[in-house]
């Protein structure tokens, strides 16, 4: 019997390498949408961050963000009672955008916030417009994104500028050349499209660049050992999430650390990632438009807030969604009616936001208009916190 | 020697990630060798042991407590492994077992992000092993030093009991004919089972000892099994032998082929499995009986 054992075998090695190729080449995307479905009229206004993936992190702080808010003005944004109605955003466009879709058209809302993935955000572009529905961008940072149109707005930041904010600065502080590394997407090259150009027109010199497999890579002792093998005296780097800590731990246990000051976007050691990081990221300079450590008394009093409802720091995320309400408060108290079209014609007209990130207000693309901030990791009673350094010129 | 010089990092490094590999693929490799099981929950065992080590470690922890660690991840991963042993021993159509065995993988996935939250955790190296050292001056961490050692000594203690001990010949013949073991009196099922749960607590400390280097967080069981899968290819399905082979090359492809070859990084791993299959479907160093089968 045991004879016939050849084939199946055969079989099987062939479901293996299947196997091991679908995952490779499928992001499983999972949808759950949360379905709050409520009375006619009043003011409806949709939240789709993930629920579900590797950006969950990002949805959580962003609800939390966006819902304390809503809980210091008595649940009403503009005078009026507002009904949350959530979606998942998924990983990716495949769940993002069908989520986003449901909520503009099926239920109607005044107004959407949310959107972490850049992809799904330029998916969902042309969907919010067609169904007037203005979208409060509150994470994807897209360069091409907010573009003047009247339906998306974006209280969050583009990928360029924050990596242009510290182009001078390193500049000034390297004694020789940057070398350059990023995860190999859309993302990843516009902080470093950003920062090179900024870096450059102020006569930094460039090491070398390289751009590693966006989530597929664990190690980067070849990219590591690679930066090691040039003058570099200084690196900058972007990666958010898992890839952070791996990168930051890494950069630290190769010994990097001790000879090349390491410089990134705040999402290199923003939040959850700089608790997984730990020392290891200790000295690392980032800027950002947030961090919770700055010194101002409406940063004071939201951090507390913050803290004491959800017994966590907040993150540069909680911001932006906060601020995204905050945006939607100012706009609907002024709009002439609550459908999407009188929101968005009066977001024009919000002015200045006054945040815990500090006073900016929307530029002419739709982008905000705000001052970044360097950035450096140290030790915070028992942790670490991103503490402010200075504020970067824009 | 500038060429060595330069890349005698990554090459050492090859050897850290192989035997973490190792580790992790042996269990997937011997299972399906003697009980003809895919298992494609085995990523989600390792997962699992990467978390015993989130639950157990936190802050300095002393090498007592993470050899603590180590043995709660075996014991949990062979519990698991007989609770997989037992689900899959009716369901002998691949397709079904495939089905069956990633269906558990995708709950068991979920089950963990619930209980650890979505965000990153991380798994603290123990004291004395968390620095790095001067290795013909390059720094290199040392706790990757010591994966490589283990990985070694498992490998060996594996072979041993394989290849020298009346227990290996057991499995062994189990793997070669099975109805002919039974026709002997024994019980193959408690030899599957037992290889089940010993493949299973080896892929859950391999997750653990993966633990400081690449921390634990959701979707990285599909990592660890999309690896193990590939090693177990480019191996052969069912061999220790094959298994190393397997490990060390993904190994070095991932590090010093990344190394040489910085702009084909995607590629590298894949290229290498698609070259393996082309030239020698079955694996480098499959299983012996199923040579002897096809000779047969």
């Amino acid at each position: 019997m045991s004879r016939s054992s050849r084939s199946p075998r055969r079989r099987l090695a062939q479901i293996a390498a299947l196997t091991a190729l679908t995952m490779a080449g499928a992001a499983c995307g999972n949808s759950l949408s949360d379905d709050e479905a409520g009375s006619d009229g009043g003011l409806k206004i949709g939240l789709v961050v993930p629920a579900s993936g590797v950006y969950e992190p990002l949805g959580v702080d962003m609800t939390r963000g966006f819902e304390l808010y809503l809980d210091q003005n008595d649940g009403q944004l503009g005078g009026q009672d507002v009904e949350v109605v959530k979606a998942d955003e998924g990983e990716g466009p495949d769940t993002g955008v069908p989520a986003t879709t449901k909520l503009a058209s099926q239920d109607q809302v005044s107004a959407l916030v949310g959107i972490v993935n850049s992809a799904t955000a330029l998916g969902v572009k042309d969907v919010v417009t067609q169904s007037k529905v203005p979208l409060i961008v509150a994470n994807a940072g897209a360069d091409d994104l907010a573009d003047g149109s009247p339906y998306i707005w974006r209280t969050s930041f583009t990928n360029g500028a924050v990596g242009a904010s510290l182009g001078e600065e390193v500049a000034q502080a390297a004694d020789g050349p940057v070398y350059m590394i990023a995860a190999d997407y859309a993302a990843g090259k516009e902080f470093v499209a950003g920062f090179k150009e900024a870096f450059e027109a102020a006569g930094g010199d460039v090491a070398g660049e390289a751009y590693t497999p966006f989530g597929t890579t664990n190690d980067w002792q070849p990219f590591l050992s690679k930066i090691q093998n040039t003058d570099a005296s200084a690196v900058y780097a972007f990666y958010a999430g898992a890839e952070a800590v791996n990168f930051v731990k890494q950069y630290q246990s190769f010994g990097l650390s001790e000879d090349l000051p390491l410089y990134g976007p705040g999402f290199l050691t923003e939040g959850g990632v700089l608790t997984a990081q730990g020392d290891a990221a200790e000295g690392v300079r980032t800027s950002l438009h947030y961090s919770n450590l700055i010194d101002s008394p409406e940063n004071k009093e939201f951090v507390d807030a913050y803290t004491e409802a959800y017994d966590e720091a907040p993150t540069v995320y909680s911001v932006q969604a906060y601020d995204a309400a905050a945006v939607l408060d100012a706009a609907i108290a002024e709009a002439d009616g609550t459908d999407g079209e009188s929101v968005a014609k009066a977001l024009a007209g919000v002015g200045e936001i006054e945040s815990p990130r500090g006073t900016w207000s929307f530029d002419e693309d739709h982008n905000p208009d705000q001052t970044y901030f360097l950035r450096e990791v140290q030790a915070v009673d028992g942790g670490f916190g991103n503490g402010v350094l200075e504020p970067l010129t824009d | 020697m500038g060429w060595l010089d330069a890349n005698v990092v990554s090459i050492l490094n090859g050897f850290a990630l192989a035997a973490l590999l190792f580790l992790i693929a042996v269990g997937l490799s011997l299972v399906f060798g003697t009980m003809d099981v895919l298992n494609l929950a085995h990523g989600a065992v390792s997962l699992t042991g990467a978390y015993v080590g989130v639950a157990l470690l936190d802050g300095s922890v002393g090498g007592g407590q993470f050899a603590v660690a180590v043995l709660a991840a075996a014991a949990i991963g062979l519990l698991l492994g007989a609770a997989l042993a037992v689900l899959t021993q009716s369901v002998t159509n691949h397709l079904r077992q495939a089905l069956l065995t990633l269906g558990i993988a995708l709950i068991a996935g979920d089950v963990l992000s619930q209980v650890f939250g979505a965000d990153v955790e991380s798994v603290p190296a123990p004291l004395g092993l968390d620095g790095s050292i001067e290795m013909l001056g390059k720094t290199y961490p040392l706790y990757r030093l010591f994966v490589i050692g283990v990985g070694v000594l498992i490998g060996v203690v594996l072979y041993v009991i394989l290849e020298r001990t009346q227990t290996g010949a057991l499995i062994r013949a189990t793997v070669a004919d099975r109805t002919m073991v039974e026709a002997m009196g024994v019980r193959s099922s408690l030899v599957l089972g037992g290889v089940f749960g010993i493949g299973a607590a080896l892929a859950a400390v391999g997750g653990l000892l993966a633990g400081p280097i690449l921390g634990a967080q959701p979707g990285l069981d599909t990592t660890f099994l999309l690896l193990a899968l590939v090693v177990v290819v480019i191996g052969g399905l069912g061999s220790i032998r094959g298994a190393v082979l397997g490990a060390v090359l993904v190994g070095q492809v991932q590090t010093l082929g990344v190394a040489l070859l910085p702009e084909l990084a995607s590629f590298l791993l894949f290229g290498a499995m698609a070259l393996v299959l082309l030239l020698r479907p079955a694996g480098l160093l499959p299983a012996r009986n199923s040579g002897a089968a096809a000779h047969s």
